[in-house]
């Protein structure tokens, strides 16, 4: 019975981790076409993909979007976060409910009525649309993960912070803030996970010349047949990977997702 | 110290605000096109919708993958999480991060990795054709087969890990004890471990069906405009023929379906708390 466990195992870990290594070793193919096996192993798409113009121009703008999108959540996640854990705020899992809806309704159209219904009446420029976009999803994560760290945190120092003559803005910042860096930190690199590899949300508010990696590589595909979606692809998994260990390291994010 | 509430909404106040000016209110702007007609309200958008097959299909076939995808997480899940709960905790912890990470890599990549599996110079057709099982390449791509394998794939993780979390809070003497007794494996699955883990089940199967039902990128990729599911059809009726009515149509579709999963969730959350 143990073994037959562990044989299941090794094929869903297979199933699950397989298609990565493939197309890595895809990726790493010194031929001109998508294949597999490889024609031979080189570095000359793994090169090759840095020197790409778009995929350089949309890597670019996923990171400032996903950086800036993630930083304006917090700023609006944190204090409600706050706000909603320490006051008795009237209509507390109303208010809850409504930061929460983003995570609810499908992105694509979320993304479709912001083009339609803000972005086109009032003349919105595409990256406005985008990080308006990006910041609505990232809300949702931005509350829950902090108002967990929130939990963990007495509020008996916080009192005696105020007793000791703090005010509470002091308090604040130089009790409350120290304390939940770690949450903080770790929606952070939640936020930035998701709307970096966020499609459905941008489908319709990227236009031509500005758009995003994931949806770059998508409308690539179609055309591309050389290996170099698969060495970007490899990258890129290369990269979530660094940041899931980091995290998981400095943080447990485990616990936050 | 926290008594005043005035303070509490206006920290929060903000983000509310936020969500219902930038995502609210446009959405619900959205939807409400599918029940305004030329002459006033009525449900004549959806009758239309539904009087064609092609969409009759899509909802259908989006439905049965998603059911399809549950299903299978479901089974595979638990022989997985079994086997996970069954390791040391070092093992353990390992084998959970092992889940965890993919749910981080770009679903983008995740999915094109499909293609170099599946595609006609794939890694599957090379085999078939090397073995001489077929002189032709087989069309694997495009197929609704190769939408369930990349959705399975996406969203499995989301399974295992509900799985692995209710199988950790399970007494560790019930299952010795149904074996004593005199149950056999599959007496002591069906009638000890699942009952016991049905709450762990419902959450990992809401979350695995809400994700295929609303997926994009996989049907986009490995479906194109042949296996067209919920997601791809809007994007295709809004791209190619601007067509809102039926958008609007199917955003109230994918809502309710989303919702229906979510309020599922909910009670067996609650449910976990009695």
């Amino acid at each position: 019975m143990r073994y037959a466990g562990h044989a299941v195992l090794a094929a869903v870990v297979l199933f699950l981790i397989g298609p990565f290594l493939v197309i890595a070793a895809a990726g790493l193919s010194a031929g001109d076409t998508l294949t597999f096996p490889p024609q031979g192993l080189s570095l000359k798409w793994i090169t090759a993909v840095f020197g790409m113009e778009n995929f350089r121009q949309s890597f670019v703008l996923s990171l400032w979007l996903a950086v800036g999108s993630t930083a304006l959540a917090l700023l609006f996640g944190v204090p409600a976060a706050y706000g909603l854990a320490r006051y008795p705020v009237p209509g507390r899992d109303f208010m809850r409910s409504i930061v929460f809806t983003p995570v609810i309704v499908p992105g694509i159209i979320a993304g479709l009525a912001l083009l339609r219904h803000a972005v086109i009446p009032l003349g919105l420029p595409v990256t406005t649309a985008l990080i308006l976009a990006h910041t609505v999803l990232v809300v949702p994560y931005a509350v829950r993960v902090v108002t967990a760290s929130l939990e963990h945190l007495r509020t008996d120092v916080e009192e005696a912070a105020v007793i000791l003559g703090a005010t509470r803005t002091g308090t604040f910042f130089r009790v409350v803030l120290p304390n939940i860096r770690n949450g903080i930190l770790a929606a952070f690199i939640l936020g930035f996970v998701t709307s970096f590899n966020q499609v459905p949300v941008s489908l319709f508010l990227t236009g031509p010349g500005i758009t995003t990696l994931p949806i770059d590589m998508l409308a690539s595909m179609e055309f591309v047949y050389d290996p170099s979606i698969a060495a970007l692809s490899a990258l890129l998994a290369l990269m979530s990977m660094a940041i899931v260990m980091i995290a998981e390291k400095m943080l447990g994010l485990s616990r936050y997702v | 110290m926290f008594e005043d509430r005035r303070i509490g909404i206006a920290l929060a106040a903000p983000a509310v605000l936020f969500v219902m000016l930038a995502f609210l209110l446009p959405v619900g702007i959205l939807l409400s096109g599918s029940v305004t007609t030329p002459g006033g309200w009525g449900i004549s958008r959806f009758t239309t919708f539904f009087a064609e097959p092609l969409y009759q299909e899509v909802v259908w076939r989006t439905l049965r993958l998603g059911a399809l995808v549950t299903l299978a997480s479901a089974a595979i899940g638990y022989a997985a999480a079994l086997a996970i709960v069954d390791t040391s905790p070092a093992t353990k912890g390992r084998l959970v991060g092992l889940f965890i990470l993919p749910l981080m890599i770009s679903p983008v990549a995740r999915t094109y990795a499909w293609i170099v599996i599946l595609g006609r110079t794939g890694l599957v057709n090379q085999v078939v054709t090397g073995l001489g099982l077929s002189d032709e390449p087989l069309r694997l791509l495009f197929t609704e087969t190769a939408v369930f394998i990349g959705l399975v794939q996406l969203f499995l993780p989301l399974m295992v890990l509900s799985l692995v979390s209710a199988l950790e809070n399970l007494p560790a003497d019930v299952v010795p004890a149904a074996r004593v007794l005199g149950a056999n494996w599959i007496a002591v699955f069906f009638r000890v471990i699942l009952p016991l883990t049905r709450e762990g089940l419902v959450i990992g199967g809401t979350l695995v069906f809400t994700g295929a039902v609303t997926a994009y990128i996989t049907p986009a990729v490995l479906g194109g405009s042949k296996v067209l599911m919920l997601e791809t059809l809007l994007y295709q009726r809004v791209s190619v023929a601007n067509d809102y009515v039926s958008a609007s149509v199917i955003a109230v579709i994918l809502i309710a379906m989303s919702v229906a999963a979510n309020a599922l969730l909910k009670r067996a959350a609650a449910a976990r708390k009695r």
